[in-house]
Order: C-alpha cells, then structure tokens, then sequence
C-alpha cells in the first residue's frame, strides 16, 4: 500500500512554475530517496506533502484518502534549515513542538525523555539552545522530528551539520524507525546514503518528475550491462570491464592463458552518475 | 481553526513575554513611577513650606501693627524703643530672624516705607505676605481720610472676585459642573495610554514573528499548525500579556498610593493637596482611597490618578471642582471604551505587523515597509493632542470615525462626551477592517514567513495578497 499518491500535481508561484503534472507513489514502510539538484522543486513538493503550501492542480492522497489537514500530525518534517527557538530552554521547546504535533504534556515528557537519554542529551534539557553546540542543537532538531511516532517522516538532508559518529548515529535511527514501520522520504545530494539507505527513488529536475522506481532497478537500468573482471597475471593484479556479450569468450582467453581470477561482477553504474547523466542530459 | 493548537501557541507566547526580565522590570517599576508622579508635588510642597520666622517689628508709624497678626509661618514681636541699627545687626540678640521696620507715616504722600533685614533671604511668600498686609494698612488710612461715610464698605464692594465655573447642561436641563482642564488632563491620558499600547503591543508582535523567521523555525511550526493559527495566536498571546501588564499596573499603582497614604497620614497628603477645602476634599476622597489591603473601585482609580495629575500641572482649580468634574465622567463608558478601542486597535495593528514581520528577515529590513502602518498610528496620535483642545470639531470627528485613527482619537474625544451612536459607528468601522485587515494580512503572512532571500517590496507584499 501507498502511504503517500502524488496525482498529476502542478504549483505556481505567480508566473514561476515550481512543480509541472508530477505523479508519485511512496510505498508504506519505505525509505523513498527525492533527488534533484537545487531549486529543481524537491522542497515544493515536500511542502505540498506536508500541507504548507497547497498545490495549484491535482491531488495528493495520504493513506489513501484526500489529505486533510489533520494528517500532517501523522507527519514529522526535518526542514533543510534547521531552526529553533534561540531563547527558549531545550526541554520546553521539544515539550512545545511535541504538543503541537498533538501530543499530550504527559506523553511528550515521557517520550522526550526517553528520546534524550538515547541521544545522551539528557543533562541539556532545562539549557537553553543558543547554549547547544550545533550537533546538539541538530539532534534536538531530530527527535523534535520522531518524537511523535509519525507515520511518514520527512527528513531533508538529515546528516548535514553532523560529524561521521553522529551521522552514523542518525543513519541507525532512520533504519530502526523503518523497521518499526514507518515510511521516511529522504531528500538529499548524498548519493552514497541514497544508495545505501533508498528502496526507491524519485529525481525531479526542471520542475517535473524526470524518473521514479526501485533504486535497485533503476541502477541496472542504466547499467550498460558490463562485467568487471580482475584477475593476478604474474605478480600484477589487473581490471578490465567487458560488456556481457563477450564475456564468456574473455573468461576462456583469459583461463587458458593461465591467470588467477580473483572477482567477476556485474558493473552497476553509481547513483551518482546517473544522477548527473540525466540532469546534464536535461540540460542539453 | 484548531482551538486547542491555537491555545498551546498563544501559552507559549503568552509565557515566553511574561518571564522576560524586560516585563518584570517595566511591570513593576512603572508603578512606581506613576506613584511617584502622583504623590511627588504633595510631597514637594510638604518639604517646601517655610519655617515659622519670628519677625520682630518697629513700627513707628503706628498704622501697620493691627494689621500684623500670626499664622503658621509668621510670628510677629513687636519691638518698641530700639534703635533700627543695633537691631538689625543683632538680630539675635533681640531672638528674632527677620527685622522689619517700618518709617513713619509720609503725611504728604500718605504712604510709609518699609524694609526688612535677616540673615537669611526672606521666601517669596513670606516676603509678598508682609506686603501685602502694609498695602492693606496703608489703604485703609487712605480711606478713612477721605471722610466719607461708609467708604470703607463702598471700597469693599466694589472689589471683584469672580471665578467661571463651567457646567455642562444634558437635554433634560441637568446641570453638572465641569472642569475644562479635567477633561484635557484625562483626554491627554487615555489618548496618549492608548497610542503607546497599540504601538508597543503591535511592535512586539512584529519582533516575535521576525524572530520566528529568522530563526528559521518556522517551517517546523507550519509543518504541525495553519498558518493562520500561529498569526492569531501570537496576536492574541501578546494580546493577553498587554493586558495582563495593563491589569497590574492599575493594582499596583493604587496599592502603592494607598501605601504612602498609609505612611505619610490620608489627612495630611489630602490637606495638602486640597487647600483651602482640605475637610471637604478629605471626606470626599475617604471612601475612595483606604489603607493597604482594602479594596478599591475603578472610579475612585482614575479619580485618584487624575486629580493628582491636575495637581501636578500646578492647576489652581479648586479640588471641589475637580472632584465635581471627575465625578461627572462616566467611568463605565471609559472603560469598556478604553477595552474596546484598545483591543480591536491593537489587533487591527497587530495584524498588519504582522503581515510586516513576515515579509523581512530582520528588524533593521521593517522601517521602511512599517512606514505606511505607522503613519496613521502617529497621526491618530496629533490628531487626538488636537482633540482636547476642540474635541467638537469635525477634523476630530472624522478621525474618531477612520478606523486606523479612531482607537487614539476616539478615546481624547470620550471625557468631552460622546454620542452612543458616533461610538457604536466608530467601533463596528474598527471592527470590519480588523476582518479585512487580518484576511488580506494572514494571506501575505502565509507566503511571507517561508521567503528568504531577496528585500521585499510592497509588490512583493501585493503579489503574495493576490496569491491562492
């Protein structure tokens, strides 16, 4: 089942067109990768999702139905530029956000408690924010993200601002949050993490919707259908990609010469090339 | 609108202004200041008086002496036999401070001469009080040697004092007495409180959505609750910290005055204030003003906060006639006026700041977008100083109508009486373009808080207003 269906949506800002007929589907319980350089309209959409801006035209269905505005609390958003309150104290802005995402005095304490102690923040709760280093402020940012169990997270590059420890520390969580069942749309430049993290991805470049699919099928798809083999001839270790169609008669040479065959693999391209690949193809 | 989000945004608000130091500190020293402006002149006046001086006299031309007699501040000896230079150079000796002496009647002129000596420089009151008692002695013997019968009293009736008492006259012919100079005193007040209010409370709500966006969390928030939601719940948090401020001042205010009349005896400040109706004055105010602890009305509030204003300003008029006036305002009308006007004023200002703040990234970028909400406020405000001094002209009658002027305007106009009618208009005008004003300014609210980058302009602002 789809947690979110994005159905032929346009949005203008006067004569600005920031997103063009796009359709979408975010399967429940995934981790779905949005792609696309700057300004290509991956924060309208993300808007648009969480009910900050409304589309100019189609619909976007949350659970099946026509999204209301009460589904936004089943909704947690990491915004790119990250903010809090400068003044106000550690405890009572996470107890503020918490409530307004609909949770009640008691249960926020209870859950951001539990949240502070796993992110060792504990001691920082009755500080004030300025008082926080910038990876403190941004775990703060995080669990005011999660911390009301939300359905369907919107994380827009969430490990930007953390150092590798606590990047990896927020990787964890992203995983664990899946395998309890929530959906997570990731928005980020990081292709590696796009790649490790994504089941299915969507690039949006110029304002529409350029491809969408499992991350998986999407490499291969744009694989040439390569193999690259490495072999010790002597004391030297060498490389060579062949294309699949010669492959077989590459191998018999290369046995019968009498090398010693260390790996043989399909050549996936990188996200990261397809990525540049289909936007500089837009481009041209 | 969701109520129970809107009330967590308006707590947080609402909390955040009133654990500022900056609210604790205005909150309550204010009414320390407004004490102190209230209570000040008495006690400069009680510090003023001068000391009993004895004054020792020779007054050789007879006349004078009848008409010399004690009070508080003169106590007069008189001297017989003495030689003026030895006594003014010892004044002490003789146990006097002052030395006045007094020639002998100039038969030709019919007039003495007088010159007075002491260590130190007579008062001024001291000094126009011997005066005025040798003029009077010197009158008189001019009038009785005129001869005529009765002359005396002739002389007496014909002197004038006339005082213009003002009343006001209803339809049904009821005279009430009025004080012109009351009426300014509170029309300059309440204008005055009202304009600071507005701009102050609708600065506040300007600076807390900057803060918001600047700070970027504002993404966060629309992401949990409308747009609209947090405008009017900011408006309506700030809303409830004025007059929570409002509130304590006024308590504050009269349990420090009812302190210091406490301290310093109800009869003696009263006294001093009054004059020459001081018993009248004191039952008057009786059961207005109590010791500590006590509660206190409203009316007796404002009574005490002006007549003491009136003082102030060094107004002669009889307190009589203060207390008259006072007491002819209706306290009811001004405050439900003064409640209306402020929180519909404020919310139609509140709003447009709103819509202000929102469009800029920090305060220094709002001067020049602020410019045309802050003009008609600043103009409401020389509108209503000029409504005091003509509170029936029609320049002051229009103002009191237009909806950005009539809070200030309408508020200088009240204790000079104001139509029901003229009230009622002026606040349902208010009222419709606080609608109109907070719809056009949650649409501009709404796209503002989420751009960055460029300066706006009003383009922008009126693009953002076309908007769906």
């Amino acid at each position: 089942m789809n947690i979110i269906e994005i159905k032929n949506v346009s949005k203008s800002f006067g004569e600005k067109v920031a997103l063009e007929n796009v359709s979408l589907s975010i399967p429940e319980g995934s981790i779905f990768g949005l792609l696309g350089p700057n300004g290509a309209g991956k924060s309208t959409l993300i808007r648009i999702i969480n009910r900050i801006t409304i589309a100019s035209g189609g619909e976007v269905y949350f659970k099946g139905h026509p999204i209301t505005q009460d589904d936004v609390a089943a909704i947690g958003y990491l915004p790119e530029e990250r903010g809090l309150y400068r003044k106000m104290k550690v405890g009572e802005q996470a107890m503020y956000l918490a409530q307004l995402k609909g949770m009640s005095a008691q249960d926020a304490a209870t859950e951001l408690k539990k949240w502070f102690v796993r992110f060792e923040i504990q001691d920082w709760w009755n500080k004030k924010v300025e008082e926080l280093s910038k990876g403190m402020a941004q775990k703060l940012q995080f669990i005011t993200t999660v911390v009301h169990k939300p359905a369907l997270m919107i994380l827009d590059e969430p490990f930007s601002g953390f150092d590798p420890v606590n990047a990896e520390l927020i990787r964890k969580e992203i995983l664990r949050l899946k395998d309890e069942g929530a959906t997570v749309i990731l928005s980020t430049h990081n292709m590696e993490s796009v790649e490790e993290l994504c089941d299915q991805i969507a690039l949006i470049n110029k304002a529409h919707l350029v491809i969408t699919g499992g991350t998986d099928e999407i490499r291969h798809r744009y694989g040439e259908d390569n193999v690259e083999l490495e072999y010790t001839e002597g004391v030297e270790r060498r490389q060579e990609v062949v294309s699949r169609e010669n492959v077989n008669a590459r191998l018999q040479e290369l046995i019968a010469s009498g090398v010693k065959l260390n790996s043989f693999k399909e050549v996936v391209p990188r996200m990261n090339d397809i990525f540049i690949k289909l936007v500089t193809e837009e481009e041209a | 609108m969701n109520i129970s989000k809107l009330g967590i945004i308006i707590r947080r608000e609402y909390l955040n202004k009133v654990k500022k130091k900056s609210f604790l500190i205005i909150t309550f020293l204010a009414p320390i200041l407004f004490a102190a402006i209230a209570i000040l002149p008495t006690i400069i006046m009680m510090g003023t008086k001068e000391e009993t001086k004895k004054i020792g006299v020779l007054d050789r031309s007879g006349l004078v002496t009848p008409y010399l007699e004690n009070n508080d501040v003169t106590e007069y000896i008189f001297l017989e036999d003495v030689d003026p230079e030895a006594v003014k150079t010892n004044l002490k000796e003789y146990g006097i401070d002052v030395f006045l002496n007094i020639s002998e009647l100039d038969t030709e002129n019919r007039t003495v001469t007088a010159d007075c000596y002491s260590e130190k420089p007579l008062g001024m009151d001291t000094g126009s009080l011997i005066e005025n008692r040798i003029n009077d002695a010197v009158e008189a013997y001019r009038i009785e040697s005129y001869g005529i019968e009765n002359l005396e009293e002739i002389m007496a009736g014909v002197k004038s004092n006339v005082h213009l008492h003002s009343y006001t006259v209803d339809e049904s012919g009821k005279e009430t007495i009025s004080e012109s100079g009351v009426y300014m005193a509170v029309s300059m007040i309440l204008g005055m409180a009202l304009y600071m209010f507005i701009a102050i409370f609708s600065g506040m709500v300007m600076s807390s959505v900057i803060e918001e966006k600047s700070s970027r969390v504002v993404e966060v928030l629309v992401s949990s609750v409308k747009s609209t939601e947090l405008m009017f719940g900011k408006i309506i948090g700030v809303a409830l910290v004025a007059l929570t401020q409002f509130f304590l001042w006024i308590v504050l205010t009269l349990a420090i005055l009812a302190a210091a009349m406490g301290i310093m005896g109800k009869d003696k400040l009263m006294g001093m204030m009054g004059d020459s109706e001081t018993a009248q004055m004191a039952e008057m105010m009786a059961p207005g003003v109590n010791v500590p602890g006590a509660t206190i009305d409203l009316e007796s509030a404002a009574a005490a906060l002006t007549d003491t204003t009136a003082v102030a300003a060094g107004e002669p008029t009889g307190m009589q006639a203060i207390m008259g006036t006072l007491g002819n305002l209706n306290v009811p009308q001004l405050v439900i006026s003064f409640l209306l006007f402020f929180i519909f004023g404020y919310l139609l200002y509140a709003s447009l700041f709103a819509a202000i703040g929102s469009s800029v990234e920090n305060e220094g970028d709002s001067t020049q977008l602020q410019l045309p909400v802050t003009i008609p406020l600043v103009l409401g405000f020389f509108v209503a100083l000029y409504a005091f001094k003509a509170p029936g002209s029609s320049l002051v009658f229009w103002f009191s109508m237009i909806p950005f002027t009539s809070p200030i305007v309408m508020l200088a106009r009240i204790p000079f009486g104001v139509a029901t009618w003229e009230l009622v208009l002026s606040i349902v005008l208010l009222v419709a373009t606080f609608f109109a004003c907070a719809w056009a300014s949650a649409k501009i609210y709404k796209v503002g808080i989420l751009t960055y980058g460029k300066k706006s302009t009003f383009k922008d602002l009126w693009k953002w207003l076309k908007m769906k």
